[in-house]
């Protein structure tokens, strides 16, 4: 119920913000962007275009989009002593930190919905494969829904809106070369256990070229499981400083 | 009811809050009455469940804010130093979503009552980031009241804003006293004076004295005398007057000598009969008034001792 009242705040939020529309409008641009460039060379060239163009765009974007998307979450209210507020109402720190995620996730919802427009436009060039766009689509929102916990986390190891971003880019740029590890590290069973543990790898080589692995499920669920329970720990740590 | 019990807050090895308890019951405004950094802020945090102290605890309205802190939690309603905000929200926005958050059976109907106690019904629909600070603060009233708590915690309540809304807060909370039990800090003693019926002074995180202002006036107030004397040299004025019984500091003070007496005894009679009695005139005897001022900075300069 709590996290339902802070969910709708959070969304609210996004809705009336400025800069929430800011981070729309370069979000919708780089695609845009890419997704004309790679349009017009497909039909010069009469090839099929990607259909999971957008969603391995939106991976790589994530990087920095995200960090935007959750910095203020936690870091603001901190910083505001709103967080003072949030913690002597009766209410959980679980419901306050799960609400402000999902907040933060729907938002993202919103966004990648936008891009639903370019799959409309390419259904009246030349349909493409609808499962394989379907599965990258579910497979970049899973994707998403971890790169914004950890987003989250970040935000809540600071006060600072700007040290939260830089954080969790560094985190998130991290996590996404790790797909890269094979390329540089000569081991390959230590490169392949890095590629395990990167986001990239569990979207590079399944939803991005169709395939719908429960492991890759498992994966991001598991690490928005584990960030969201760092995060509640963490906000609960601030009682204690 | 407010019941504290030995409470102690340690952050790393400094001692905020030492041994501090104290009880407030229903209908009574209890200031806590410190310089800054004395532990109020401290003290107001562990009783809103904010900070867990370090030992002891405090019982809000019959539960323990340990073990029983998320109802602990729903009695209170809690005004921070700065009041914190949502400067995107309206008015309105705000308080229903803190009705809400804190289980409002009717948050539309309370949040619309208490906008309207505040008189900002009219500016219901006003972005928060438009309201002048004194507005901001009266929005922090009615975020700290819409669940009608039996406990009202507010922190430095008429910091930072303009006289005319220092009255305005204030008489706010001499009403909201009425039936609720309400604990305020301030350093400003005047405020202690006019709002609460009893006032808790702490300094170095103890609690030093307390009383009604009355009682802490009559108990501990040192009481100081102007006197100016004709036809003695100021030497033999300073000698007879130091002299005096209770007398605790004598000090030139323009033609004549201010005199401090530690006892609440009136020195005028024995004082003009023994200037009469030696020969000399009195031109001038008075009380000057002796405030709570007196009292806090003589509390707060000898921490070791606990009046109550």
């Amino acid at each position: 119920m709590q996290t339902l009242i802070v969910f709708r705040r959070e969304m609210a939020q996004y809705l009336t913000s400025p800069f929430a529309y800011f981070i729309a409008a370069g979000f919708v641009l780089f695609n845009s962007i890419v997704f004309s460039r790679d349009f017009q060379s497909s039909a010069e060239q009469g090839i099929p275009i990607n259909p999971a163009l957008i969603p391995s765009l939106i991976s790589f974007l994530l990087i920095f989009f995200a960090p935007l998307i959750t910095m203020r979450l936690v870091a603001e209210e901190k910083r505001e002593g709103m967080m003072e507020l949030y913690l002597t109402a009766p209410v959980s720190e679980g419901a306050i930190v799960v609400g402000k995620y999902l907040g933060a996730w729907a938002y993202f919802t919103l966004l990648l919905a936008i891009t639903l427009v370019y799959q409309l436009i390419l259904l009246a060039f030349s349909p493409p494969d609808i499962g394989h766009t379907l599965l990258a689509y579910i497979g970049i929102w899973l994707y998403a829904g971890a790169t914004l916990s950890v987003g989250l986390l970040c935000s809540a190891l600071t006060e600072n809106q700007i040290v939260a971003a830089f954080t969790s880019m560094i985190a998130l740029l991290i996590l996404y070369i790790g797909d890269f590890a094979g390329q540089v590290i000569g081991n390959i069973e230590v490169a392949a256990a890095i590629r395990a543990l990167s986001l990239q790898g569990h979207f590079s080589t399944s939803f991005q070229v169709g395939l719908l692995r429960l492991q890759d499920i498992a994966f991001f669920a598991g690490i928005i499981v584990i960030t969201l329970y760092l995060t509640i720990r963490l906000v609960e740590a601030q009682r204690w400083r | 009811m407010i019941e504290a019990r030995q409470l102690r807050f340690v952050y790393g090895e400094f001692v905020a809050v030492e041994q501090l308890s104290f009880k407030a019951k229903p209908g009574e405004v209890v200031g806590l009455l410190g310089p800054n950094g004395a532990g109020k802020t401290t003290t107001m945090r562990m009783l809103t469940g904010y900070l867990p102290p370090s030992a002891g605890t405090a019982i809000i309205d019959r539960f323990d804010i340990r073990d029983e802190s998320f109802e602990a939690r729903r009695r209170i309603g809690y005004l921070p130093e700065r009041v914190p905000v949502y400067p995107d929200m309206t008015v309105r926005g705000y308080v229903l979503f803190w009705a809400r958050m804190r289980h409002v059976r009717h948050p539309h109907t309370s949040t619309d009552q208490i906008l309207r106690r505040f008189d900002l019904y009219s500016r219901r629909h006003k972005l928060i980031r438009h309201l002048s600070k004194g507005l901001r603060q009266r929005l922090g009233l009615a975020q700290a009241l819409v669940h009608d708590p039996a406990v009202v915690i507010l922190d430095e309540p008429t910091i930072g804003i303009d006289p005319q809304q220092v009255i305005d807060v204030r008489s706010a909370i001499r009403d909201i006293g009425r039936e609720r039990t309400v604990v305020l800090s301030t350093h400003v003693l005047k405020e202690a004076e006019e709002m609460c019926q009893r006032v808790l002074i702490i300094n170095h995180g103890r609690l030093v004295a307390q009383g009604t202002p009355e009682e802490l006036r009559r108990q501990v107030a040192r009481v100081h005398y102007f006197v100016q004397i004709g036809g003695a040299s100021p030497k033999q004025q300073r000698e007879f007057l130091t002299r005096l019984p209770g007398v605790q500091d004598v000090q030139a003070d323009g033609s004549g000598f201010t005199l401090t007496s530690g006892s609440t005894d009136d020195l005028r009679p024995v004082l003009s009969s023994q200037i009469v009695a030696r020969g000399w005139t009195l031109l001038e005897l008075r009380i000057v008034q002796s405030s709570l001022e007196d009292i806090f900075l003589q509390a707060v300069s000898d921490p070791t001792e606990a009046r109550s």
